[in-house]
Protein backbone atom coordinates (compact mmCIF):
# COMPACT_ATOMS: atom_id res chain seq x y z
CA UNK A 1 0.00 0.00 0.00
CA UNK A 2 1.08 3.61 -0.78
CA UNK A 3 -0.76 6.86 0.66
CA UNK A 4 0.01 10.53 -0.60
CA UNK A 5 -1.20 13.27 0.69
CA UNK A 6 -2.26 17.12 -0.91
CA UNK A 7 -3.16 20.10 1.42
CA UNK A 8 -5.60 22.21 -0.46
CA UNK A 9 -6.87 24.88 1.09
CA UNK A 10 -10.01 23.96 2.90
CA UNK A 11 -9.79 19.97 1.83
CA UNK A 12 -7.29 17.22 2.41
CA UNK A 13 -6.95 14.50 -0.32
CA UNK A 14 -5.18 11.34 0.25
CA UNK A 15 -4.47 8.80 -2.28
CA UNK A 16 -4.30 5.35 -1.59
CA UNK A 17 -2.78 2.62 -3.58
CA UNK A 18 -2.59 -0.66 -3.83
CA UNK A 19 -3.91 -3.07 -1.08
CA UNK A 20 -5.87 -2.04 2.31
CA UNK A 21 -6.04 -4.94 4.38
CA UNK A 22 -5.36 -6.26 7.86
CA UNK A 23 -1.52 -5.76 7.43
CA UNK A 24 -1.93 -1.89 5.92
CA UNK A 25 -5.01 -0.68 7.41
CA UNK A 26 -3.14 0.74 10.85
CA UNK A 27 -1.39 3.21 8.12
CA UNK A 28 -4.74 4.78 6.45
CA UNK A 29 -6.22 4.99 9.88
CA UNK A 30 -2.59 6.82 11.32
CA UNK A 31 -2.97 8.95 8.27
CA UNK A 32 -6.46 10.23 8.52
CA UNK A 33 -5.67 10.32 12.76
CA UNK A 34 -2.60 12.44 11.93
CA UNK A 35 -4.64 14.88 9.77
CA UNK A 36 -7.41 15.21 12.50
CA UNK A 37 -4.64 16.13 15.21
CA UNK A 38 -4.08 19.19 12.79
CA UNK A 39 -7.63 20.03 12.94
CA UNK A 40 -8.39 18.97 9.21
CA UNK A 41 -11.65 17.30 9.14
CA UNK A 42 -12.60 17.83 5.10
CA UNK A 43 -10.79 14.53 3.49
CA UNK A 44 -11.06 13.54 0.12
CA UNK A 45 -10.15 10.05 -0.68
CA UNK A 46 -8.44 9.06 -4.09
CA UNK A 47 -8.70 5.57 -4.22
CA UNK A 48 -8.21 5.71 -8.33
CA UNK A 49 -5.22 2.83 -7.64
CA UNK A 50 -6.93 0.88 -5.03
CA UNK A 51 -6.68 -2.29 -5.71
CA UNK A 52 -8.43 -4.62 -2.85
CA UNK A 53 -10.16 -3.71 0.59
CA UNK A 54 -11.22 -6.21 3.14
CA UNK A 55 -12.94 -5.53 6.05
CA UNK A 56 -10.66 -3.77 8.26
CA UNK A 57 -9.96 -1.29 5.99
CA UNK A 58 -13.90 -0.77 5.45
CA UNK A 59 -13.70 -0.64 9.80
CA UNK A 60 -11.29 1.93 9.70
CA UNK A 61 -13.12 4.19 6.54
CA UNK A 62 -16.32 3.96 8.64
CA UNK A 63 -14.52 4.81 12.27
CA UNK A 64 -12.68 7.62 10.13
CA UNK A 65 -16.05 8.90 8.68
CA UNK A 66 -17.90 8.96 12.21
CA UNK A 67 -14.74 11.27 13.82
CA UNK A 68 -14.69 13.57 10.87
CA UNK A 69 -18.68 14.30 10.73
CA UNK A 70 -18.55 15.17 14.77
CA UNK A 71 -16.40 18.33 14.02
CA UNK A 72 -18.97 20.88 13.10
CA UNK A 73 -18.72 24.64 12.13
CA UNK A 74 -21.79 25.38 12.22
CA UNK A 75 -25.21 22.86 11.34
CA UNK A 76 -24.69 22.95 7.82
CA UNK A 77 -21.06 22.80 7.27
CA UNK A 78 -18.42 20.42 9.13
CA UNK A 79 -15.67 17.60 8.16
CA UNK A 80 -16.53 14.68 6.40
CA UNK A 81 -14.82 12.16 4.28
CA UNK A 82 -15.61 12.03 0.51
CA UNK A 83 -14.57 9.04 -1.94
CA UNK A 84 -13.05 9.88 -5.41
CA UNK A 85 -12.71 7.36 -7.95
CA UNK A 86 -13.99 4.15 -6.75
CA UNK A 87 -12.67 1.74 -8.61
CA UNK A 88 -15.33 -1.21 -9.91
CA UNK A 89 -13.97 -4.03 -7.41
CA UNK A 90 -14.02 -2.09 -4.95
CA UNK A 91 -17.27 -0.49 -5.62
CA UNK A 92 -18.41 -4.27 -5.35
CA UNK A 93 -16.95 -4.70 -2.10
CA UNK A 94 -18.93 -1.56 -0.90
CA UNK A 95 -22.24 -3.07 -2.54
CA UNK A 96 -22.05 -6.41 -0.73
CA UNK A 97 -21.49 -4.79 3.06
CA UNK A 98 -23.78 -1.83 2.68
CA UNK A 99 -20.96 0.40 1.83
CA UNK A 100 -22.36 2.42 -0.88
CA UNK A 101 -24.83 4.22 1.07
CA UNK A 102 -22.64 5.53 4.13
CA UNK A 103 -20.42 7.11 2.11
CA UNK A 104 -20.93 10.16 -0.52
CA UNK A 105 -19.00 9.20 -3.97
CA UNK A 106 -17.65 11.04 -6.42
CA UNK A 107 -16.69 10.93 -9.87
CA UNK A 108 -13.49 12.91 -9.53
CA UNK A 109 -11.17 14.35 -6.99
CA UNK A 110 -12.20 18.21 -8.62
CA UNK A 111 -15.90 17.35 -8.19
CA UNK A 112 -15.96 15.68 -4.35
CA UNK A 113 -13.33 18.94 -3.60
CA UNK A 114 -15.60 20.90 -4.81
CA UNK A 115 -18.77 19.32 -2.76
CA UNK A 116 -17.12 20.76 0.57
CA UNK B 1 -3.81 -30.95 -3.26
CA UNK B 2 -0.96 -28.04 -2.93
CA UNK B 3 -0.79 -25.84 0.13
CA UNK B 4 1.89 -23.63 2.28
CA UNK B 5 2.10 -23.45 5.88
CA UNK B 6 2.64 -19.84 7.42
CA UNK B 7 3.37 -18.17 10.80
CA UNK B 8 -0.30 -16.84 11.38
CA UNK B 9 1.11 -13.03 11.21
CA UNK B 10 -0.52 -10.11 9.08
CA UNK B 11 2.81 -10.42 7.16
CA UNK B 12 1.44 -13.77 5.32
CA UNK B 13 -1.19 -11.63 4.07
CA UNK B 14 0.52 -11.04 1.23
CA UNK B 15 2.18 -14.41 0.52
CA UNK B 16 -1.46 -16.06 0.70
CA UNK B 17 -2.99 -13.46 -1.60
CA UNK B 18 -0.53 -14.20 -4.42
CA UNK B 19 -0.50 -18.16 -3.38
CA UNK B 20 -4.20 -18.33 -3.85
CA UNK B 21 -3.94 -15.93 -6.78
CA UNK B 22 -1.93 -18.94 -8.60
CA UNK B 23 -3.88 -21.33 -7.58
CA UNK B 24 -7.15 -19.99 -8.64
CA UNK B 25 -5.83 -19.00 -12.05
CA UNK B 26 -4.16 -22.27 -12.67
CA UNK B 27 -7.39 -23.52 -12.07
CA UNK B 28 -8.90 -22.14 -14.54
CA UNK B 29 -11.03 -19.07 -12.60
CA UNK B 30 -12.12 -15.69 -14.29
CA UNK B 31 -10.56 -12.56 -12.83
CA UNK B 32 -13.51 -11.63 -10.85
CA UNK B 33 -14.00 -15.31 -9.39
CA UNK B 34 -10.03 -14.43 -8.62
CA UNK B 35 -10.49 -11.66 -6.96
CA UNK B 36 -13.17 -13.16 -5.21
CA UNK B 37 -11.53 -15.92 -3.98
CA UNK B 38 -8.80 -13.70 -2.87
CA UNK B 39 -10.86 -11.46 -0.86
CA UNK B 40 -12.95 -14.15 0.59
CA UNK B 41 -9.28 -16.36 1.37
CA UNK B 42 -7.50 -12.69 3.03
CA UNK B 43 -10.92 -12.62 5.00
CA UNK B 44 -10.33 -16.30 7.10
CA UNK B 45 -6.65 -15.73 7.25
CA UNK B 46 -7.46 -12.58 9.29
CA UNK B 47 -9.73 -13.98 11.55
CA UNK B 48 -7.04 -16.47 12.04
CA UNK B 49 -4.25 -14.06 12.61
CA UNK B 50 -6.52 -11.63 14.64
CA UNK B 51 -8.62 -13.51 17.09
CA UNK B 52 -7.34 -17.78 17.33
CA UNK B 53 -3.91 -16.96 18.57
CA UNK B 54 -2.77 -14.70 20.98
CA UNK B 55 -0.89 -12.15 19.23
CA UNK B 56 2.63 -12.45 20.86
CA UNK B 57 2.80 -16.01 20.18
CA UNK B 58 1.09 -16.49 17.03
CA UNK B 59 0.90 -20.41 15.62
CA UNK B 60 0.73 -21.75 12.09
CA UNK B 61 -1.92 -21.71 9.08
CA UNK B 62 -2.02 -23.73 6.05
CA UNK B 63 -3.60 -23.03 3.30
CA UNK B 64 -4.66 -26.11 0.62
CA UNK B 65 -6.30 -26.07 -2.32
CA UNK B 66 -7.25 -28.30 -4.99
CA UNK B 67 -9.56 -28.47 -8.60
CA UNK B 68 -11.80 -30.85 -8.54
CA UNK B 69 -14.34 -31.28 -11.57
CA UNK B 70 -15.81 -27.29 -11.83
CA UNK B 71 -14.93 -26.92 -8.50
CA UNK B 72 -11.99 -24.75 -6.53
CA UNK B 73 -11.89 -26.21 -3.19
CA UNK B 74 -9.40 -24.10 -0.46
CA UNK B 75 -9.06 -25.15 2.96
CA UNK B 76 -7.24 -23.22 5.83
CA UNK B 77 -6.15 -25.03 9.17
CA UNK B 78 -5.32 -23.78 12.08
CA UNK B 79 -4.82 -25.01 15.67
CA UNK B 80 -5.70 -21.69 17.36
CA UNK B 81 -8.73 -21.44 19.75
CA UNK B 82 -11.80 -23.38 18.28
CA UNK B 83 -13.82 -21.13 16.09
CA UNK B 84 -18.02 -21.47 16.04
CA UNK B 85 -19.53 -19.27 13.63
CA UNK B 86 -22.41 -19.10 15.34
CA UNK B 87 -20.92 -16.70 17.86
CA UNK B 88 -20.12 -14.28 15.26
CA UNK B 89 -22.63 -11.37 15.19
CA UNK B 90 -24.70 -11.25 12.64
CA UNK B 91 -23.48 -7.91 10.32
CA UNK B 92 -24.88 -4.64 10.09
CA UNK B 93 -25.95 -3.77 6.00
CA UNK B 94 -28.27 -1.34 6.92
CA UNK B 95 -28.31 1.35 9.86
CA UNK B 96 -27.16 4.34 9.00
CA UNK B 97 -23.51 5.85 9.64
CA UNK B 98 -23.52 6.81 13.36
CA UNK B 99 -25.23 3.40 14.66
CA UNK B 100 -23.42 0.88 12.22
CA UNK B 101 -21.44 -1.89 14.09
CA UNK B 102 -18.71 -3.16 12.07
CA UNK B 103 -18.21 -6.46 13.38
CA UNK B 104 -19.01 -10.04 11.80
CA UNK B 105 -18.18 -8.29 8.10
CA UNK B 106 -15.45 -10.69 7.50
CA UNK B 107 -17.50 -13.72 7.56
CA UNK B 108 -20.50 -12.11 5.62
CA UNK B 109 -18.03 -11.29 2.73
CA UNK B 110 -16.70 -14.91 2.68
CA UNK B 111 -20.35 -16.61 2.62
CA UNK B 112 -21.33 -13.99 -0.46
CA UNK B 113 -18.33 -14.05 -2.15
CA UNK B 114 -17.71 -18.53 -2.11
CA UNK B 115 -20.06 -21.24 -2.98
CA UNK B 116 -19.72 -23.55 -0.42
CA UNK B 117 -18.46 -22.72 2.95
CA UNK B 118 -17.75 -24.89 5.84
CA UNK B 119 -16.15 -24.87 9.30
CA UNK B 120 -15.34 -28.06 11.24
CA UNK B 121 -13.28 -28.40 14.31
CA UNK B 122 -11.24 -31.69 15.05
CA UNK B 123 -9.61 -32.56 18.36
CA UNK B 124 -6.38 -33.25 16.20
CA UNK B 125 -6.61 -30.93 12.92
CA UNK B 126 -7.77 -28.21 14.61
CA UNK B 127 -10.29 -25.58 12.94
CA UNK B 128 -10.58 -26.36 9.21
CA UNK B 129 -12.22 -23.93 7.23
CA UNK B 130 -13.08 -25.30 3.54
CA UNK B 131 -14.49 -22.85 0.91
CA UNK B 132 -15.75 -24.17 -3.03
CA UNK B 133 -15.73 -21.64 -5.82
CA UNK B 134 -17.75 -23.29 -8.77
CA UNK B 135 -15.86 -22.53 -11.78
CA UNK B 136 -18.02 -21.26 -14.14
CA UNK B 137 -17.37 -22.69 -18.19
CA UNK B 138 -18.80 -20.31 -20.02
CA UNK B 139 -20.66 -23.49 -21.57
CA UNK B 140 -24.39 -22.55 -22.39
CA UNK B 141 -26.75 -24.67 -20.69
CA UNK B 142 -29.40 -24.94 -23.16
CA UNK B 143 -27.79 -26.97 -25.71
CA UNK B 144 -29.77 -30.27 -26.92
CA UNK B 145 -28.15 -33.07 -27.94
CA UNK B 146 -29.59 -35.45 -30.45
CA UNK B 147 -28.06 -38.79 -31.09
CA UNK B 148 -28.71 -39.78 -34.92
CA UNK B 149 -28.38 -43.47 -35.67
CA UNK B 150 -28.06 -45.21 -38.93
CA UNK B 151 -28.50 -43.89 -42.27
CA UNK B 152 -30.17 -40.80 -42.94
CA UNK B 153 -30.98 -40.98 -46.89
CA UNK B 154 -34.47 -40.11 -48.29
CA UNK B 155 -36.18 -42.56 -46.23
CA UNK B 156 -35.69 -41.71 -43.25
CA UNK B 157 -34.36 -38.13 -43.61
CA UNK B 158 -37.53 -36.37 -42.99
CA UNK B 159 -37.87 -38.29 -39.58
CA UNK B 160 -34.66 -36.19 -38.41
CA UNK B 161 -36.25 -33.36 -39.93
CA UNK B 162 -39.24 -34.03 -37.60
CA UNK B 163 -36.89 -34.67 -34.02
CA UNK B 164 -35.09 -31.40 -34.44
CA UNK B 165 -38.59 -30.23 -35.60
CA UNK B 166 -39.60 -31.12 -32.33
CA UNK B 167 -37.26 -29.42 -30.51
CA UNK B 168 -37.17 -26.10 -32.42
CA UNK B 169 -40.94 -26.09 -31.49
CA UNK B 170 -40.09 -26.26 -27.73
CA UNK B 171 -37.81 -23.62 -27.86
CA UNK B 172 -34.92 -25.34 -28.58
CA UNK B 173 -32.39 -22.64 -30.30
CA UNK B 174 -28.28 -24.48 -29.72
CA UNK B 175 -28.92 -27.91 -31.04
CA UNK B 176 -26.07 -30.73 -31.37
CA UNK B 177 -26.38 -33.31 -33.74
CA UNK B 178 -24.09 -36.55 -32.19
CA UNK B 179 -23.70 -38.47 -35.69
CA UNK B 180 -21.27 -40.93 -34.36
CA UNK B 181 -23.62 -43.75 -34.63
CA UNK B 182 -24.72 -42.81 -38.32
CA UNK B 183 -22.71 -45.06 -41.21
CA UNK B 184 -24.46 -44.01 -44.67
CA UNK B 185 -25.76 -39.88 -45.60
CA UNK B 186 -26.89 -39.14 -48.63
CA UNK B 187 -27.34 -35.96 -50.33
CA UNK B 188 -30.74 -35.68 -49.08
CA UNK B 189 -29.53 -36.23 -45.99
CA UNK B 190 -27.17 -33.23 -46.54
CA UNK B 191 -29.96 -31.31 -47.86
CA UNK B 192 -32.19 -31.60 -44.64
CA UNK B 193 -29.48 -30.99 -42.41
CA UNK B 194 -28.56 -27.51 -44.53
CA UNK B 195 -32.19 -26.73 -44.07
CA UNK B 196 -32.32 -26.85 -40.17
CA UNK B 197 -29.13 -25.34 -40.17
CA UNK B 198 -30.68 -22.53 -41.74
CA UNK B 199 -33.74 -22.41 -39.82
CA UNK B 200 -31.68 -22.01 -36.49
CA UNK B 201 -29.54 -19.41 -37.76
CA UNK B 202 -32.77 -17.38 -38.63
CA UNK B 203 -33.97 -18.19 -35.14
CA UNK B 204 -30.88 -16.65 -33.80
CA UNK B 205 -29.56 -20.85 -32.82
CA UNK B 206 -26.41 -22.75 -34.32
CA UNK B 207 -26.54 -26.32 -35.71
CA UNK B 208 -23.36 -27.96 -34.81
CA UNK B 209 -22.62 -31.33 -35.99
CA UNK B 210 -19.99 -33.83 -34.11
CA UNK B 211 -18.12 -37.12 -34.03
CA UNK B 212 -18.87 -38.22 -37.78
CA UNK B 213 -17.05 -41.55 -38.92
CA UNK B 214 -14.46 -41.32 -41.78
CA UNK B 215 -17.79 -42.24 -44.53
CA UNK B 216 -19.71 -39.44 -43.43
CA UNK B 217 -17.29 -37.15 -43.36
CA UNK B 218 -15.81 -37.99 -46.91
CA UNK B 219 -19.28 -36.55 -48.18
CA UNK B 220 -19.28 -33.48 -46.27
CA UNK B 221 -15.51 -32.77 -47.66
CA UNK B 222 -16.57 -34.18 -51.57
CA UNK B 223 -19.36 -31.46 -51.68
CA UNK B 224 -17.72 -28.63 -49.79
CA UNK B 225 -19.86 -28.36 -46.89
CA UNK B 226 -16.81 -29.01 -44.58
CA UNK B 227 -17.10 -24.81 -44.70
CA UNK B 228 -20.97 -24.62 -44.14
CA UNK B 229 -21.16 -26.82 -41.20
CA UNK B 230 -19.60 -26.54 -38.24
CA UNK B 231 -18.43 -29.51 -37.27
CA UNK B 232 -16.67 -30.63 -34.21
CA UNK B 233 -14.48 -34.37 -33.71
CA UNK B 234 -16.27 -34.95 -30.18
CA UNK B 235 -19.40 -33.55 -28.69
CA UNK B 236 -17.59 -32.07 -25.85
CA UNK B 237 -15.76 -29.38 -28.64
CA UNK B 238 -19.04 -28.95 -29.67
CA UNK B 239 -20.88 -28.16 -26.91
CA UNK B 240 -18.06 -25.79 -25.69
CA UNK B 241 -17.91 -24.14 -28.72
CA UNK B 242 -21.78 -23.11 -28.87
CA UNK B 243 -21.82 -19.06 -28.63
CA UNK B 244 -18.70 -18.66 -29.62
CA UNK B 245 -19.32 -17.58 -33.53
CA UNK B 246 -18.23 -19.15 -36.79
CA UNK B 247 -21.45 -21.79 -36.45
Amino acid sequence: MEISHRRLNRVDVVTISGRIDAATAAGVKQQIESLFAEGRYRIVLDLVRLEYISSPGLRVLIEARKRAREWKITDLEGGDIRIANLPPKIKEVFDLTGFTNLFELYGDTVEAVGSF
Amino acid sequence: MESITLTADLEALAKISAFITEAAESCGLDERATWQVQLAVDEAATNIIQHAYDSDAPGDMTLGWRCEGNQFIVTIRDHGRSFDPENVPTPDLQSPLEERQVGGLGIYLITRLMDEVRFDFHPQQGNVLTMTKYIDSGQRNDIVLIPVEGRVDAVTAPQLNRLVHEQISTGARYVLLDLSDVAFLSSSGLRTLLLIRKELMMLGGELRLAAMQPQVHEVFTLTGFTQVFAIHATADEARSAFGQGRA
